[in-house]
């Protein structure tokens, strides 16, 4: 951790953050804006596959999915400007911060339930369902995961600037 | 008023309880609220756009009582961070901006449900079909631009003094 911390203080972001005042909060509006375009087609594809909104059909509805991944891309890329150009306590202040882990073993959960997906053949299944059907067990299990996760990244997020309340939670 | 709101066991325990479900648990529900009306909306502003065209609109009015969710948990943890800190944010042009936009945001979304899934054929068009209502493209334009500002100024809610520094005040 540390010796990624030194590595991240070698690159030029934490001088750039610290000397354009605009940098961070607007990287902030944009992992905001990211988030509700991933939960807004990553989790509606879920919400259609769980039953919710039947008629949609669901194939149409994951041409969205690409949009989400985009989402992702700018979520990643902000989140890494945070880490490495934290102007304050540096990267280690993040990397030390129990809630940024926990959201980045579950960022890497829904990744991982993603690719199980894609590849497993689910997705092939769930293709083929009709505008008003049900889709199968397999697949509104890996859309439970997803919509679990998703919302547990956003709430794990939020605690890393109060990581003091799931500390004492946790009687840390 | 504004002291006894602040003051009130409610808000002095959203503010300052150290437990996990006061203020950092509302602040999480704010965000869930906030992905969970905003990303719906952009979805279907998308598909009002033309993208993905062969999408049926009527299924999409579907998704509205989980907006109006959304809604509702942001009702409730707003005015519940509103409370533990009363006297800054009604003082925070920033914050009353964002308030403004939520407004027009959520008007705007009451009439994309009327006019566009609800009576499309008073905007012109016949309804369970593919094709879009007149002024579609305007109200999902709208949704696009009054969630952006609403989240732009309550990001920048917490950065006043820079925005003021930038605007030259």
């Amino acid at each position: 951790m540390q010796a990624l911390s030194d590595f991240l203080l070698t690159l030029p972001i934490g001088d750039f953050v610290a000397t354009h005042d605009w940098v961070w909060p607007f990287c902030e509006t944009l992992h905001f804006v990211g988030m509700c375009t991933l939960l807004g087609t990553v989790g509606v594809v879920d919400l259609r596959i769980l039953g919710v909104g039947k008629g949609i059909p669901i194939h149409l509805l994951e041409k969205f999915v690409p949009l989400g991944v985009i989402a992702f891309i700018v979520n990643a890329t902000t989140g890494f400007i945070f880490i490495a150009g934290n102007p304050v306590g540096g990267p280690m202040e993040y990397l030390s911060n129990l809630s940024l882990q926990i959201k980045m073993i579950i960022v890497l959960i829904a990744g991982i339930n993603l690719v199980i997906f894609y590849v497993t053949g689910i997705e092939k299944k769930v293709a083929g369902v009709p505008p008003d059907g049900n889709a199968p067990g397999s697949a509104k299990a890996v859309a439970a995961v997803s919509i679990f996760a998703w919302i547990m990244v956003i709430i794990m997020g939020r605690f890393i600037m109060y990581n003091d309340t799931l500390l004492y939670a946790l009687g840390l | 008023m504004i002291d006894a709101i602040e003051n009130s066991a409610y808000a002095v325990w959203v503010r300052e309880s150290p437990s996990i479900f006061a203020y950092t648990t509302i602040l999480s529900l704010h965000a869930i609220g906030l992905a969970i009306i905003v990303g719906i909306h952009t979805l279907i502003a998308l598909r009002l756009l033309g993208f993905v065209p062969g999408i049926p609109l009527q299924p999409l009015r579907k998704l509205f009582p989980w907006m109006y969710l959304g809604f509702t948990i942001n009702l409730f943890s707003g005015t519940s961070l509103l409370m533990a800190n009363l006297s800054n944010d009604l003082g925070n042009w920033l914050f009353l901006c964002k308030l403004g936009f939520i407004a027009l945001a959520m008007i705007n979304l009451e009439l994309t449900r009327i006019y566009v899934f609800d009576k499309p054929a008073a905007a012109g068009a016949t309804a369970a079909t593919t094709a879009l209502p007149k002024h579609s493209g305007t109200f999902a334009i709208a949704a696009l631009v009054l969630w952006s500002l609403a989240m732009v100024a309550g990001r920048f809610t917490a950065y006043p003094n820079f925005v003021e520094a930038w605007l030259g005040f």
